[in-house]
């Protein structure tokens, strides 16, 4: 059963998805865009991501964490343990000043990025 | 059945194998997945399929963890983490040492930051002396004239030049450049209606500003050139106007002609730094030479100045300009008949403050040779200091080793190489020596330095932005880690593990090392202790000494002429403390004449002094043989001259038999001897007794009066003096004061000898007596069965004591009596270089210094025969 899931995971993988480096790379202005919208916890971020991808934006839910720690120890991001008797404990992520700025920096250039890419695909070739 | 919690916990076992995950990150990580499979539930999944999707939804947790790591820690290397690991375990260990055995941690500590204060010491005297006179641009080119005499066989070089010899090189020699010649000069300077002082003034050639690159806060170097005009020192300006520039005020100058002048201001120094062997409070042109000394003639080959300095073209040509001045041999030796020189010659100006010791009449002065010497004594005794807290460190570290057998024996087992052995203990040892360099850095510039500063009264300049110094400390750092740290980490990296753990092993405590280590330690103190004794003796004993006339009684004045004498004279002749008044030319403790007198066969440098009839009865001066000045020469001896008293060491100087009757001249005039008196001290014993005479001087040369007055009566003579002064001569500073105080600073910087000494005895006394307390202590804690055995036996406290004792009397004995010996000479040497006239050496300071010593290592011995003493067996058995 569990190989026969993995195996299937993998496939997934292979054919559907968003090609890792890409996922890699916009992980960091996704996470601060959904800190951005208010504080949040890992695995609410980590299923905001899914729902808003689509489930086409899916990686290892394990890997958010190391980003989630390098954009702490950036200062963009800062963290607070909440604990509550109702529920379970909860290590809640809010965005800095510095990752706004940041946030701001990155969604230019991936504006960028798409009007080049929009640019080359828009034209048409000269005959 | 599947458990949940179960599956979980096994989950988790895996994040706790990677080591990047934290705490934090790992309970974050299990909530994460409680989260979602509760989510999968709640969907309709079975707990254990739940499980199943999430672990691998969350996906591969080594790769997660790889990811954190390069993420949240520093790059590094498999090596590094190896070697982070190893040094902090050092660390680790290194601490956990120095907590355990605080007592030998804190002598090591204390003994080696005391060692590097005293380091500190010596490298700051260093750095002065070093730098004297090397902040100047032309250093190299500046030379000093000089010339040599044929004193009674011996040749002398002398510092003063004839006044003609500046131009002279000048026009003749090519390769000169510039010449400066300096003048100086006592006046009066006066600003405003009240600030009125007795001052040395430079009268120098405009060129000095430009060979002596002395930097002007205020004002332009060139004004140096006009003859009305005046630089001024930083200190100076302070004196007179405070803060306040002071250029373009006029400053009045009075000569000691008693002509004045006035003087513009155009400028002030930059503070003269503390590393100038050479300098001034005021500069004028040396124009005013003819003010200052109306018989120093610029032509007159006979007329003498205080210094010519020559700048050269080129450095290298002073071998070619010193050939050259032979010329002026023949030109000088015409005219001044007491000055007939042999060679001129040059000295570089570099290097001039090393040699101005053995020049005469030298401008500088012989101050760097007392800095010289301070600077090796201290960086000896750095370097014993150095070497006793190194001997403290080797004993205690060997002798502790003992207790870390199972340590090193363990490492060893886990694979530790001898050289690793090594590395740790030396570790540890920089470690330590880090923390020593540190509190012995705050010791040196907190404590030590200045400390010194205000017992030797002089700055150092030191400070701690001088990079040289951060280039020193790591050197000493390096040096006594190596010293004190190699040989205990290659001793202990010897030991066997087999034996360590058979407990077979044992560090042998007779250790022949060991005891030498101890016996030098207990000889340096005892040499340190007895030198400050010796010192301590001295300062003694030359209080004590005769100045070989009655200093106690006399009360004296500084005059400008004759008419200062008779008004002062009949003021103070109603006073009834006064017993005699004296006027004279010159004044034992202040000043005297040299000459050079002619026999019929030779010719002789003696100093003369020149004073009246009552100047024997008023001083104290005793006649040994003969009489007193010859009143009417031809009635009594028939003989022409004037009659003279020699003192006892011209007498056997000459080798006169028969003194009295004895004829000399000087130039064309005769002198007879009439009388001997016995040798008094014209200046402080660290000078010799001079071949002097006495005579008979003109009145209208008196220069300084003289008052004899009843015990006890000298504070309220020397007010009374003071403000008949004051009445008299409202416009011109006293200067004068009690005999007893013309020797300056002489016996305060006896005081100051010994109480450096007194201090060094104490530190190294109290380093030699913890070093010996810490390894006594060590030796007895490692016997503690033996002595239970012996005491539950029934050995008595002097037994027990006896054993104690018994290893090291011999050590003890050996470097008592080293100690004493070295002391001896030690002192004898510095004693020679430093006072003529120091006490008579014999072995009496050793009653004092060696029972210290002996009362110190009874003590701290009887300590530990007390420990042992009041220790229960029991204890001392049961203990592991």
């Amino acid at each position: 059963m569990y190989i026969e899931l993995y195996c299937i995971l993998k496939l997934k993988v292979l054919f559907d998805m968003i090609s890792k480096n890409l996922t890699a790379a916009s992980t960091k202005p996704i996470i601060l865009g959904i800190l951005k919208q208010g504080n949040s916890y890992g695995y609410l971020i980590i299923k905001k991501i899914k729902e808003l991808s689509g489930g086409l934006m899916k990686y290892s839910d394990g890997m958010l964490y190391p980003v989630l720690h390098r954009l702490e120890k950036e200062g963009l991001i800062e963290s607070k343990w909440s604990v509550k008797d109702d529920e379970r404990p909860r290590k809640y992520y809010q965005i800095t000043e510095a990752g706004k700025k940041e946030l701001i920096a990155e969604k230019e250039q991936w504006t960028q990025v798409n009007a080049v890419l929009n640019a080359l695909w828009e034209v048409k070739p000269t005959s | 059945m599947f458990q949940l919690e179960k599956s979980i916990k096994s989950w988790l076992s895996n994040l706790y194998q990677q080591r990047s995950f934290d705490e934090g990150a790992i309970r974050e990580m299990e909530l994460h997945l409680r989260d979602h499979i509760e989510d999968l539930v709640s969907e309709g999944y079975t707990e254990k399929e739940a499980f199943d999707i999430a672990v691998v939804e969350f996906g591969d947790i080594p790769a997660v963890a790889k990811e954190e790591f390069t993420n949240i820690k520093v790059k590094t290397t498999l090596r590094s983490i190896i070697y982070t690991h190893m040094f902090k375990n050092y660390f680790k260990t290194t601490v956990r040492a120095f907590m355990k055995y605080p007592l030998s941690s804190f002598i090591n500590l204390i003994g080696l930051s005391v060692a590097i204060g005293i380091c500190m010491l010596s490298y700051a005297f260093y750095c002065y002396v070093y730098d004297i006179d090397q902040f100047h641009k032309h250093k190299n080119k500046v030379f000093l004239t000089t010339f040599y005499v044929d004193r009674d066989g011996t040749m002398q070089e002398y510092g003063l030049t004839p006044t003609p010899i500046g131009d002279a090189l000048m026009n003749d020699i090519s390769q000169v450049k510039k010449r400066c010649r300096i003048n100086k000069a006592s006046v009066v300077v006066k600003y405003d209606d009240d600030k009125v002082f007795y001052e040395r003034v430079k009268i120098v050639d405009e060129e000095f500003l430009e060979m002596f690159t002395f930097p002007l806060k205020w004002g332009n170097p060139s004004s140096l050139q006009k003859p009305n005009h005046v630089i001024l020192s930083e200190e100076t300006s302070q004196k007179y106007f405070d803060d306040q520039n002071p250029v373009g005020q006029t400053l009045k100058i009075t000569f000691k002609n008693g002509e004045s002048r006035n003087y513009e201001i155009s400028g002030v120094s930059e503070k003269i730094p503390e590393s100038s062997s050479i300098g001034f409070t005021f500069l004028i042109n040396f124009d005013n030479n003819e003010l200052a000394e109306p018989d120093n003639h610029l032509n007159d080959w006979g007329s003498f100045i205080s210094a010519t300095f020559i700048q050269l073209k080129n450095a290298e040509d002073a071998e070619a300009v010193t050939e050259q001045m032979a010329r002026y041999i023949e030109q000088q030796n015409a005219m001044a008949d007491n000055w007939k020189a042999s060679a001129f010659s040059l000295q570089p100006f570099k290097t001039l403050y090393k040699k101005s010791a053995s020049i005469k009449f030298n401008i500088l002065g012989s101050g760097y040779f007392m800095f010289y010497s301070s600077f090796i004594t201290f960086s000896l005794i750095g370097f014993f200091v150095i070497v006793l807290a190194a001997s403290n460190y080797i004993n205690i570290a060997i002798v502790s080793a003992s207790k870390r057998l199972k340590e090193i024996g363990l490492r060893k087992v886990i694979g530790a190489s001898r050289q690793m052995i090594i590395v740790q203990f030396m570790l540890e040892n920089v470690f330590m020596m880090a923390v020593a360099l540190v509190i012995g850095v705050l010791m040196g510039t907190g404590l030590f330095i200045p400390w010194l500063e205000e017992t030797m009264g002089f700055n150092l300049g030191f400070t701690l932005y001088d990079p040289k110094l951060w280039a020193f400390l790591p050197a000493i750092l390096l040096f006594t880690a190596l010293i004190s740290g190699l040989y205990p980490a290659v001793y202990v990296s010897k030991f066997q593990i087999a034996a360590i753990f058979k407990g077979s092993f044992k560090i042998s405590r007779k250790g022949f090392l060991t005891k030498l280590f101890l016996g030098f330690q207990i000889m340096l103190a005892c040499i340190i202790i007895s030198v400050a004794v010796l010192f301590m003796q001295n300062s003694y004993y030359q209080s004590g000494r005769s100045w070989g006339y009655n200093k106690d009684q006399v009360v004296y004045a500084h005059i400008h002429d004759y008419s200062y004498f008779k008004k002062l004279k009949a003021v103070m002749e109603q006073n009834p403390d006064v017993l005699s008044i004296s006027g004279s030319k010159h004044h034992l403790g202040r000043i005297s004449a040299s000459v050079n007198i002619s026999l019929p066969e030779r010719k002789y440098e003696v100093s003369m002094i020149g004073v009246d009839h009552e100047y024997l009865r008023t001083m104290g001066i005793s006649i040994k043989e003969g009489s007193g000045f010859q009143n009417n020469v031809s009635s009594t001896h028939n003989r022409d001259g004037k009659s003279v008293l020699v003192n006892e060491t011209m007498v056997a100087n000459l080798g006169l038999e028969n003194p009295i009757g004895e004829v000399f001249k000087i130039d064309e005039n005769r002198y007879y001897i009439s009388g001997v008196v016995h040798d008094f001290h014209l200046t402080s014993f660290s000078n010799d007794v001079k071949p002097t005479f006495l005579v008979v001087g003109n009145p209208k040369n008196y220069e300084f009066i003289s008052l004899k007055v009843k015990p006890g009566a000298e504070l309220k003579v020397r007010e009374d003096l003071r403000n008949a002064w004051s009445d008299l001569f409202p416009e011109i500073p006293f200067d004068g004061g009690l005999q007893v105080e013309t020797w300056g600073r002489y016996f305060e910087s006896l005081t100051a000898g010994s109480n450096i000494w007194g201090t060094l005895a104490v530190i190294v006394l109290i380093l030699a007596g913890l070093g010996l307390y810490g390894l006594v202590a060590i030796n007895i804690s490692g016997r503690s069965k033996e002595f239970s055995i012996r005491k539950v036996l029934g050995a008595s406290l002097q037994h027990v004591s006896s054993i104690i004792l018994r290893q090291y009397l011999a050590v003890f004995a050996i470097a008592l009596l080293l100690g004493c010996l070295i002391s001896y000479e030690v002192t004898e040497t510095i004693f020679k270089t430093f006072y003529r006239y120091h006490m008579p050496m014999n072995y009496s300071f050793f009653i004092f210094s060696g029972s210290i010593m002996v009362l110190v290592i009874l003590a701290i011995i009887g300590i530990q025969i007390k420990r042992v003493s009041e220790s229960s067996a029991v204890n001392g058995l049961k203990a592991e």
